[in-house]
């Protein structure tokens, strides 16, 4: 910029421009560059590793540091045959368990965030207090407080609201007078029974989904109603259709964070510094990403499918 | 429904269709009113079953006849809880919250950053750093625990280290340093999501703002702490306090990476484990001459403990909830 006066021929102006914006995307990659390094410091470098070692038997050497000794894949096939976790149960087991269970809570936090985040978007006396509370799981859901609210002793005035309902008249009514099969009955009251956990894993949804319902054009809704739309309709086809995108991203922000909650990690530490067999603990983490990439590939393919629907 | 009286047809079908609206409406109303006071009581029971508990003494605690009001009024358990889990008093606490807010500042500053960068500035490759940002958010954490951590066990940098120590390399687990470092290089709680809502935020920026800094002769980085760093701030302020909440309820990363350090986080959780139960009730009844100490009573500590840990939490809930969902709002994140 200092020899502007100077220079003022075309081709001097194109260059000066690009230069400019080179210099532009330079400043650009440094502020990108502490991500960078710590992409390949912090995730690139552990990945490669980790990969590295499972096909290791991993050793300590005379000097402190580590040695390697080919394996090929004997440390997955220990892994799955003779290895157990810390509450012995075998590892084929414990990923079907870790999955079942995501699969199925998956679609009721989903649902679940979206509802509350409907009852919170009404206009009624006291909303900000409502929204206070509805919000307070981002805080009560974090693993510690869930872990401390836990009781160790079930006493009946000191539990978080479990097994309230297995003895209440509720259970036996339905059981008796109705002849609910107890089969099906059961799990729906367990999910009932831990309804706490069901919320304290809904905030940051709850949120999420609050402020996008907020963000529809309310002359979307005008429109709706002077069309002569009931209420079920416009829901149907004004609320869903607008939220679908964001839907994707709770979907998946759910799976991710369900996935941060498993015990994957405890294990794989315990193999590697418990009991010293780095290799194994690596393999795990190895089959523990494969399961998570799996998982994530076949509910982004899923839901593509469902919000191009929508989106016509 | 046939109204033979003095209004016409019309009159009474209009009356009939008002009637069924209003009643419908209503019924709607009363239906959701109730929906939402039972998710607030079942958000609230938790915490309000707590009181009665943490605040008896412990003789009470399993005495059927007392379930709300405590007989006899006692902070034992919050003493027990503060002598077990703050070891410096307040101290401890003050600590944690520093911490948290430290990090708290390291990761937003860095984050929107490279937000800012993912955004608005169109580098080579910038489609594949932003799938690296989306690729780390969808990996756990964990699965990479075990390299991580060897990596800091053995920690060195392309052979510096060799010039500091004998031995080449460095052991820096146990050195709050490695947390820091996660959170510059933006590896901390979290902090993929960060980068993205903040880079979802400044891609709605309008372009004119950025436009109009640099006629007026400012350069890019002037453009980004003067022009786009002051306009950000309800994001700013969003990811601010989702940080501080998760960095001061973190026992992952304290807990792998500093387990000997003070973080009520991780103090809490390993003090109240079913292993030391019998070394807690032991410290009750020594400690402040309470004649029975049973199973309840380490639950009556346990959760004083929690309630103490949480009161920062609430404190920055209460103040920041509201702005909150505004801020989300504008975060880009939705539409």
């Amino acid at each position: 910029m200092e020899k502007s006066k100077t220079a003022k021929s075309g081709t001097e102006k194109g260059r000066k421009k690009l230069s400019f914006r080179t210099m532009w995307k330079i400043h650009g990659i440094i502020f990108v560059s502490p991500f960078l390094i710590g992409f390949v410091a912090f995730f690139l470098v552990p990945l490669v590793n980790t990969i590295y070692y499972s096909l290791n038997q991993v050793g300590v050497g005379d000097q402190g540091g580590m040695t390697f000794q080919w394996n090929g894949i004997q440390n997955y096939i220990d892994l799955f045959q003779t290895e157990v976790t810390t509450t012995s149960t075998t590892m084929a087991r414990l990923f079907t368990e870790e999955n079942s269970t995501m699969l199925l809570s998956l679609p009721l936090i989903v649902v679940f965030s979206l509802f509350m985040a409907l009852l919170a978007n009404q206009k009624f006396k006291g909303r900000a207090v409502v929204r206070l509370l509805f919000f307070l799981p981002i805080i009560l859901g974090i693993d510690v407080v869930m872990d401390m609210l836990q009781v160790t002793t079930g006493s009946a005035n000191l539990d978080t609201g479990s097994s309230l309902l297995s003895g209440s008249y509720v259970t036996v009514f339905l059981v008796r007078t109705l002849n609910v099969p107890r089969r099906i009955l059961y799990p729906i009251m367990n999910y009932v029974e831990n309804i706490f956990t069901l919320i304290s894993q809904a905030g940051v949804q709850t949120l999420v989904y609050l402020t996008a319902l907020q963000s529809i054009s309310p002359s979307l809704y005008e429109v709706a109603k002077m069309e002569g739309a009931t209420a079920y309709e416009t829901f149907w086809k004004v609320t869903i259709p607008s939220i679908m995108n964001i839907t994707f991203f709770v979907v998946i922000y759910t799976i991710v964070d369900l996935f941060l909650r498993s015990s994957i990690a405890e294990e794989a530490y315990a193999f590697a510094f418990t009991q010293g067999k780095i290799g194994v603990g690596s393999a795990l983490s190895v089959v523990y990403i494969l399961n998570v990439v799996l998982v994530l590939a076949l509910a982004a393919l899923l839901l593509r499918k469902v919000v191009k629907k929508n989106e016509k | 429904m046939k109204n033979k009286t003095k209004y016409s047809k019309m009159d009474a079908n209009l009356a009939i269709y008002l009637f069924k609206n209003k009643s419908k409406r209503n019924s709607v109303k009363v239906i959701s009113l109730v929906l939402i006071l039972g998710l607030c009581f079942t958000i609230i029971y938790p915490i309000l079953s707590l009181v009665p508990i943490v605040f008896s003494s412990t003789e009470d605690l399993g005495n059927p006849n007392v379930i709300w009001i405590p007989q006899e009024f006692s902070t034992v358990s919050f003493k027990a809880a503060i002598r077990l889990v703050m070891p410096e008093g307040a101290m401890t606490m003050v600590k944690s919250i520093l911490y948290a807010v430290g990090i708290m500042i390291l990761q937003v500053f860095f984050s929107a950053m490279v937000g800012y960068s993912l955004a608005r500035v169109n580098f080579w490759g910038r489609r594949i750093v932003f799938g690296m940002v989306i690729l780390v958010f969808l990996l756990p954490r964990q699965s990479l625990l075990l390299a991580q951590y060897i990596s800091f066990v053995h920690f060195d940098v392309l052979g510096i280290m060799n010039l500091f120590t004998k031995a080449g390399e460095i052991n820096l687990i146990n050195n709050p340093i490695v947390l820091v470092l996660l959170a510059v290089f933006g590896f901390g709680v979290n902090q993929s999501l960060f980068i993205f809502l903040f880079s979802q935020f400044f891609k709605n920026i309008p372009k004119e703002l950025e436009e109009a800094s640099l006629i007026d002769g400012c350069g890019f980085y002037r453009t980004y702490f003067r022009i786009m760093l002051p306009n950000a701030v309800p994001i700013i302020s969003t990811v601010a306090i989702l940080s501080f909440v998760w960095n001061y309820g973190d026992t992952y990363y304290t807990n792998y990476f500093n387990p000997n350090g003070e973080y009520m986080s991780t103090l809490l959780s390993s003090t109240f484990i079913t292993a030391n139960k019998d070394y807690i009730l032991n410290a009750l009844t020594t400690w402040y001459d309470v004649p029975v100490a049973t199973d309840m009573a380490f639950d009556a500590v346990k959760q004083a403990g929690v309630l103490i840990f949480l009161i920062p939490l609430l404190i920055v809930y209460l103040v920041g909830q509201r702005k909150l969902v505004e801020n989300m709002e504008n975060s880009g994140l939705v539409g």
